[in-house]
């Protein structure tokens, strides 16, 4: 029971680090990134290729969260002086192209095989579930730092122009601030926090596979981000929340349900996921707790 | 079409079997009534979807059928399903479910090797048995507790079968086409390699995404080296458009494909002009085998289609399952359990069909070798059952069996 | 030999590029008019696809009126869509619209899957064997199919470009206020355009139905492409994503006769990204301001 229980905490924390790095991207800068799967992607895949040629875990997380900050600044280059939807278009197209790079070349990821037995962070030391209590506590403590960081990056002078780049961009540049390269910046540092979010879950999992890596990923931290409300921490902590509880939740529809086939259980979860998403950006445009007058326009 | 809506009915009458079974059985198994927990972690949805229903469906064909005889060493089998969603990380949670709020004893109905994968650290840690149809080579080295058991013949094996029907028919110019995933590709690839261990080469092999609308560019790539045959390692949506597209081509060429795909729903769908004297070949000779009589007839009735090799193959995890559980008593644990499965099914056992059947001679203390519907079961050290092939040709639209090798 | 193998890929590509450009041509509309890129187009498509396939087993119905039926069905459920939500957001922002496009995506699919289950349909047509020329093939059905995707494009550039409908959408296009300002009823234009959409994603999702297999992840797969076709195009501009749909596929087939067929998708967003230096605007769009 604990250990189901500390699984779905763990699985909250990863899904708030992304939260958290989309969050930065949409919520205080205005930029969409539909590609945050090929983000969590590199984390995972660049945390989990170093630790298998003897690189430290606690060396090769770091990595893989800069590596997939890295690649987003090429992609921040080329489109953040168009239009946001071209942002959203780009980076799916991103996302898609990292997933068939993963596939294609085995050398470096054993393609569609995937890599079985990476290193877990933390063996268990006393017991079956302590190695995921002290994962759960390590992750408790990363999530607290990058929300304090987050939060002296917002008041920062740098974040005030990122919230002015979101609320007006002609304005900003007006007064003479690069936009795109703040836009790039903003995109990077995030892009970095969902990439830290799929190194911890790779190494978690243990195993990783091109086919985890599809674009419904992206959507689900949209739909937490969305839930939450994209502009305050409480919201991004309760929107994962909401979600994984729905995602996981859900498995125990078949418990109460008792007469519906596994295919139209699976096919009811996609619909409520569905209706939630257009519910709430219809009935409840700033998030359950985001403030009214933010992020709504 | 019709199936999404009988299970009210069905659900029914396996409610009311599961009832009068118990309340005969009742008095004769009083001794031990706890029921073995059984979860069944199916791809339901994402890429397996097209397969994973109907494991489930086989998954609750065999556990009916082994209440209806009055459990396993009187056990009843309880399932509790998950749709792994053919994702590693989906599949993790699912059986974690399983495994830590469910308490399963075991987990049947794995498709993807990535599944396998991932959850065999789970698995393991808690001492549990899982079953799957995967072919990676990855899952024996890592099954150090012998709690994994394979119910598909590797990919190795798949590849070396193809290849020497191949040259057995007296082709000379094969040509390869792989869907790109782990079991496709090792399975054309170790095709090119059989073929070209005796100095032989095959024309092209060329690897194709999934979820294409056409195939057309790929596979006229491949007739353009003219190949005399052309071994498709395809699952059935891919191999629908690919042999539409090759039979407006014009082009004459055979092909050879796995049973799973050329079956009798692509002869239904592209109908006996197309596929007449296509090549498939099958695990096992299955209409000459009466565990896959049976069980095929049971699946039809139960679904009103045919039965996919991956269907059988989960049919006969709950059976084997069911019969170790029988030889090792009520009270054993899952490891003790998984020490008897290769003794279920191997000679000189007196060969039986079905669960009952095999209860019947187990009680009388005698040696059994379970012969199932997907393969005649003959696990190797690794915990894998290496299978006959039937090699079938379509005649009209009617599958025959040509011949049947075995590999050694 | 060479020769035969481009023209072949091309042949291929057309036929390709013509059937996507249907549903092309309904996210540009979309993204033109409305404002948002219409993630919800691809399982619209499937949507038509499958009212077909259920057309045809369930009411035994003959392949033209299926067609016409799937048309039609999948027109309302724009409509419907349109009604009950996009209206409600036109004057928010377009990421909101997006964000429930997928939503849309998402329910609409389920729901197809509550019914109708993960496995394979197809949609019967006759067979034909290809019109051979010294190894260029040519496949009737494939011409049928090329037909009907030029009808209806044709058909969309003299509703745009010939009636005063047509001329009212291009006015909301270029400037919703002015052109509410002006008494245009905005409301029916986008009535109008939801049911075009419509209309065209299900034709288009029959159309790939009946080339390749019925399968729940048909349109969605297919949306990634839609996109850069119209981006590369130009957004907004009809002629714009056909070509940009031409572009891509034709290029595509090419492409895979020396790369490796993987490499498709990848190659198209090179192609894309190439673009998007060179030209932003797309190949036939209107410099747009940034929002």
């Amino acid at each position: 029971m604990e250990l189901y229980v500390s699984a779905i905490a763990i699985w909250v924390l990863i899904y708030t680090l992304m939260a958290t790095g989309l969050a930065l991207q949409y919520g205080f800068t205005g930029l969409i990134n539909f590609g945050v799967v090929g983000f969590v992607a590199i984390g995972a895949y660049g945390s989990g290729i170093l630790s298998q040629h003897g690189v430290p875990v606690w060396l090769s997380i770091p990595a893989g969260a800069a590596l997939a900050g890295l690649a987003a600044y090429p992609l921040g280059r080329v489109t953040l002086r168009l239009g946001g939807d071209y942002l959203a278009i780009v980076t799916l197209g991103f996302s898609e192209t990292v997933r068939i790079f993963i596939i294609k070349e085995e050398w470096l990821t054993r393609g569609t095989h995937g890599m079985p037995g990476l290193p877990r962070i933390f063996e268990d030391w006393a017991g079956r579930s302590s190695g995921d209590l002290t994962l759960l506590v390590l992750l408790v403590a990363v999530n607290v730092v990058i929300f304090l960081l987050m939060r002296g990056l917002i008041r920062s002078p740098f974040g005030r122009i990122l919230a002015a780049v979101r609320d007006n961009e002609v304005a900003a540049k007006a007064l003479g601030k690069d936009t795109a390269s703040f836009k790039t910046r903003a995109l990077m540092i995030g892009s970095a926090l969902c990439g830290l979010g799929g190194a911890f879950q790779a190494h978690y999992i243990t195993f990783i596979g091109p086919e985890q890596y599809v674009p419904l990923m992206t959507f689900y931290v949209w739909i937490a981000i969305m839930i939450g409300g994209a502009v305050s921490i409480r919201g991004i902590v309760v929107g994962t929340v909401i979600l994984i509880g729905f995602l996981e939740g859900s498995r125990f529809l078949r418990d109460v349900f008792g007469g519906i086939s596994e295919v139209q259980l699976a096919s009811v979860r996609f619909w409520l996921i569905g209706m939630a998403l257009i519910c709430t950006v219809l009935y409840r445009p700033q998030g359950l707790f985001g403030e009214r007058t933010k992020g709504t326009n | 079409m019709v199936e999404s809506f009988g299970f009210n009915r069905r659900q029914f009458g396996g409610l009311v079997a599961g009832l009068t079974a118990s309340l005969g059985a009742g008095s004769a198994w009083a001794q031990n009534t706890r029921p073995f927990k059984l979860g069944a972690l199916n791809s339901i949805t994402g890429a397996g979807g097209v397969y994973g229903p109907g494991m489930l469906e086989a998954i609750k064909l065999a556990v009916k059928e082994v209440n209806d005889a009055g459990g396993a060493a009187g056990r009843k089998f309880e399932i509790f399903a998950e749709d792994d969603q053919t994702r590693a990380d989906a599949a993790v949670l699912a059986a974690k479910k399983l495994v830590e709020i469910t308490k399963v004893e075991a987990i049947v109905g794995i498709w993807p090797s990535a599944v396998q994968l991932a959850v065999m650290p789970i698995t393991n840690a808690a001492g549990i048995i899982t079953m799957n149809t995967s072919g990676a080579p990855e899952i024996d080295e890592n099954d150090k507790l012998d709690l994994v058991w394979q119910f598909y013949g590797s990919n190795v094996i798949f590849g070396r079968a193809f290849a020497e029907t191949v040259r057995k028919l007296g082709y000379k110019r094969p040509g390869v086409m792989a869907f790109n995933n782990a079991t496709m590709l090792a399975q054309a690839r170790y095709f090119q390699k059989t073929w070209e261990e005796k100095g032989d080469k095959v024309v092209d092999f060329i690897p194709y995404e999934p979820n294409q609308t056409s195939y057309r560019t790929e596979l006229d790539r491949l007739l353009s080296k003219k190949p005399d045959i052309i071994s498709a390692s395809s699952y059935l949506p891919d191999l629908t458009i690919i042999l539409k597209e090759w039979y407006q081509s014009g082009i004459p060429c055979k092909f050879i494909a796995p049973g799973w795909s050329a079956n009798e729903t692509l002869a239904r769908t592209l109908g006996a002009d197309v596929v007449d004297g296509i090549l498939s070949v099958s695990n096992v000779p299955a209409t000459q085998n009466p565990a896959f009589k049976h069980f095929s007839s049971a699946f039809k009735a139960a679904t009103g289609r045919e039965p996919e090799t991956f269907a059988a193959a989960s049919y006969d995890m709950v059976i084997c399952l069911a019969l170790a559980l029988q030889a090792a008593g009520a009270e054993a644990t899952p490891a003790q359990i998984a020490s008897k499965i290769r003794t279920v099914a191997e000679q000189p056992g007196k060969k039986v069909s079905s669960f009952a059947e095999g209860r019947e001679l187990l009680l009388k203390g005698e040696k059994i070798d379970f012969d199932g519907a997907s393969a005649p079961l003959t696990f190797t050290p690794e915990g894998r059952s290496t299978p006959d092939f039937g090699i079938y040709e379509f005649q009209k639209d009617k599958l025959v069996l040509k011949e049947v090798i075995r590999l050694t | 030999m060479i020769w035969v193998d481009l023209a072949n890929a091309t042949i291929n590509g057309i036929v390709i590029g013509l059937l996507l450009a249907l549903p092309a041509l309904a996210v540009t509309l979309v993204f033109g008019i409305a404002r948002f890129p219409n993630a919800a187009t691809g399982d619209f498509m499937t949507f038509g696809a499958y009212t077909v396939v259920a057309a045809k087993s369930l009411l035994a119905l003959p392949l033209a009126i299926g067609v016409a039926m799937a048309c039609a069905l999948t027109a309302l459920l724009s409509l419907f869509f349109y009604w009950w939500v996009f209206r409600a957001l036109v004057r928010r922002s377009p990421v909101a619209s997006l964000i429930v496009s997928i939503g849309i995506a998402l329910v609409v699919r389920s729901t197809i899957t509550f019914f109708a289950g993960q496995s394979q349909y197809t949609i019967e047509v006759p067979l034909v064997r290809a019109w051979n020329f010294d190894g260029v093939r040519i496949v009737p059905t494939d011409l049928y199919i090329a037909g009907v995707a030029v009808t209806a494009l044709v058909l969309t550039f003299c509703l745009l470009h010939l009636t005063p409908l047509g001329r009212r959408m291009r006015a909301v296009a270029d400037n919703m206020e002015l052109a509410r300002a002006s008494g245009i009823n905005v409301g029916r234009v986008m009535i109008t355009l939801f049911a075009i959409v419509g209309f065209y994603c299900g034709l288009g999702g029959v159309l790939i139905g009946i080339k390749a297999v019925v399968l729940p992840e048909l349109g969605w797969e297919l949306l990634l492409l839609l996109f850069a076709a119209v981006i590369l195009g130009g957004i907004g501009s009809p002629l714009g994503a056909i070509i940009g749909m031409l572009v891509f596929s034709v290029s595509q087939e090419i492409a895979s006769l020396w790369v490796g067929a993987s490499y498709k998708i990848v190659f198209a967003f090179f192609l894309l990204l190439g673009v998007l230096l060179l030209r932003p605007q797309g190949i036939l769009g209107k410099v747009r301001a940034v929002r």
